[in-house]
């Protein structure tokens, strides 16, 4: 986080906005809250203060999945009047709901104090969002997050312009050695107890400057299991079939494409999505066999599963030296 | 091994009491048989729980289940004939790491069992990746011992 700019003793909140002229047109200045528990009271123009800061909100931020955008009333999109710095504030919300993995029903809930937590195990590594908490006058944890200067995997890799042999040839290895990286850092989360809990394709970033993977939202959390981790496991799985096959294919995509090959049946598919294909080298017959072995343990016909990490790495990183080699 | 020296690992669940009710059929008029019930105690999760107040009932509720589940179970082998004196109880207490199998197995070794009951959920494949499965790591981990499955 910057250090904070010298002030003039003894500002006014609405001297503070004034002073800074953030890069947003505000045209009436709100409350200042302290206390955060109301979180769907606190709209634009509106500041937080908080950690001995000021944070001037423009809005909530938004979820956006398949098209759709989701307002997220409890994340607010702030500068940070002392800085100028734009700033992600989450705010305290608990909530317990189900979350649907195919077939499956899973108990979830929002912990801001296990995202607090890892943000604390994490700071300094890029590997991961930054930022620090800080608890309101009611004792809300308040995140305050850096903004990512980077952006989402899945749609770097989605705008990449290449045909897929071209694609896994040439700029597939490379994504594939960031991702074994990024899974190093999932495995650091666990080292420490901790899971992602939120694995998905649009929660990793790639940033501008390094090119190095980040991920991003440890909020989720779950009731512990035999298998603490294999949630994180399953979204691992989900995003190496989604950068192998430069994008999910469906047996539905295929049949509509009408293209020849071999025949691809639900025994290809994920064992959780039974529609998207996994044996990714029925489509591409240049993926290697061990790359190909990799991802047909997540298929609807495997009876091991990667429990840890280092389990899935055992596999993978050798797949890598095959891919250099070839 | 003396597989008359009987480890059976409970969990207060349905499926549990299946295993200590297989177990005491079977073993009715075993000589020398000696059981000792095990429960692999793991809080419940502190992030699920707004204040710790909150978390140590729900801990307190849980323990008195097990505490009743485990006077049932004795119960239960008594009924069918074992000596109060061939059935003793342990608690222990697991974090995430190891799992709940593998310190299972580490009681099995250390306490020389022949046999391991447990019971079994009946978990689907896609239950058995993102949760795991207690009986099926037995299985597969399980050295020097007998191992009973009950569904």
């Amino acid at each position: 986080m910057p250090e904070p700019v010298p002030l003039p003793p003894k500002m006014s909140v609405r001297a503070l906005v004034e002073h800074f002229k953030p890069p947003v047109s505000v045209s009436s200045y709100g409350a200042v809250f302290t206390d955060t528990t109301e979180f769907m009271n606190i709209t634009y123009g509106d500041v937080i203060h908080v950690g001995g800061r000021h944070y001037l909100v423009y809005g909530d931020e938004r979820e956006r999945r398949f098209g759709m955008e989701d307002p997220k009333f409890w994340v607010k999109r702030c500068t940070e009047l002392e800085s100028g710095q734009y700033r992600i504030l989450k705010l305290e919300f608990r909530e317990t709901f189900d979350q649907h993995i195919g077939p499956l029903t899973i108990t979830c809930h929002r912990s801001a104090a296990k995202e607090s937590r890892i943000l604390k195990l994490v700071e300094g590594d890029p590997r991961f969002m930054q930022g620090v908490t800080f608890k309101d006058e009611r004792g809300n944890l308040v995140r305050v997050l850096e903004r990512v200067q980077g952006r989402r995997l899945d749609l770097s890799v989605e705008d990449i312009h290449a045909d897929h042999r071209s694609y896994f040839h040439e700029i597939y290895p490379g994504i594939l050695e960031r991702f074994i990286r990024a899974c190093r850092a999932i495995l650091f989360l666990h080292e420490y107890g901790e899971s992602h809990g939120d694995i998905r394709r649009d929660h990793l970033y790639v940033d501008h400057a390094s090119g190095e993977y980040c991920w991003i939202d440890f909020d989720y959390g779950y009731d512990t299991t035999e298998n603490p981790f294999g949630l994180d496991l399953f979204g691992l799985g989900n995003i190496l079939a989604f950068i192998t096959g430069k994008g999910v294919h469906t047996i539905q995509d295929r049949a509509n494409a009408d293209m020849d090959g071999p025949l691809i049946t639900e025994s290809d598919c994920s064992l959780f999505f039974r529609h998207r294909i996994v044996n990714l080298r029925k489509l591409f017959p240049y993926v290697p066999e061990e790359l190909n072995h990799v991802l047909m343990h997540y298929s609807a016909t495997s009876e091991v599963y990667y429990e840890t990490v280092p389990e899935l790495l055992d596999e993978l990183e050798p797949c890598l030296d095959i891919l250099r080699r070839a | 091994m003396d597989f008359k020296n009987i480890l059976i690992a409970v969990d207060a669940s349905d499926n549990a009491r299946r295993a200590v009710d297989y177990a005491a059929t079977i073993l009715a008029n075993a000589a020398g048989a000696r059981v000792t019930l095990l429960y692999i105690e793991r809080a419940p999760g502190r992030d699920l729980f707004e204040t710790e107040e909150a978390w140590l009932g729900q801990c307190r509720l849980e323990h008195d289940r097990v505490f009743d589940f485990l006077k049932d179970a004795r119960a239960r082998l008594m009924a069918a004939g074992l000596p109060d004196e061939a059935i003793s109880e342990r608690t222990l207490l697991c974090s995430a790491e190891p799992s709940v199998a593998q310190t299972i197995l580490d009681v099995q070794q250390e306490g020389s069992f022949g046999t391991l009951v447990v019971g079994r959920r009946g978990l689907s494949k896609g239950e058995e990746f993102l949760f795991g499965s207690v009986s099926t790591k037995l299985i597969h981990n399980a050295r020097n011992c007998a191992v009973w499955v009950v569904q």
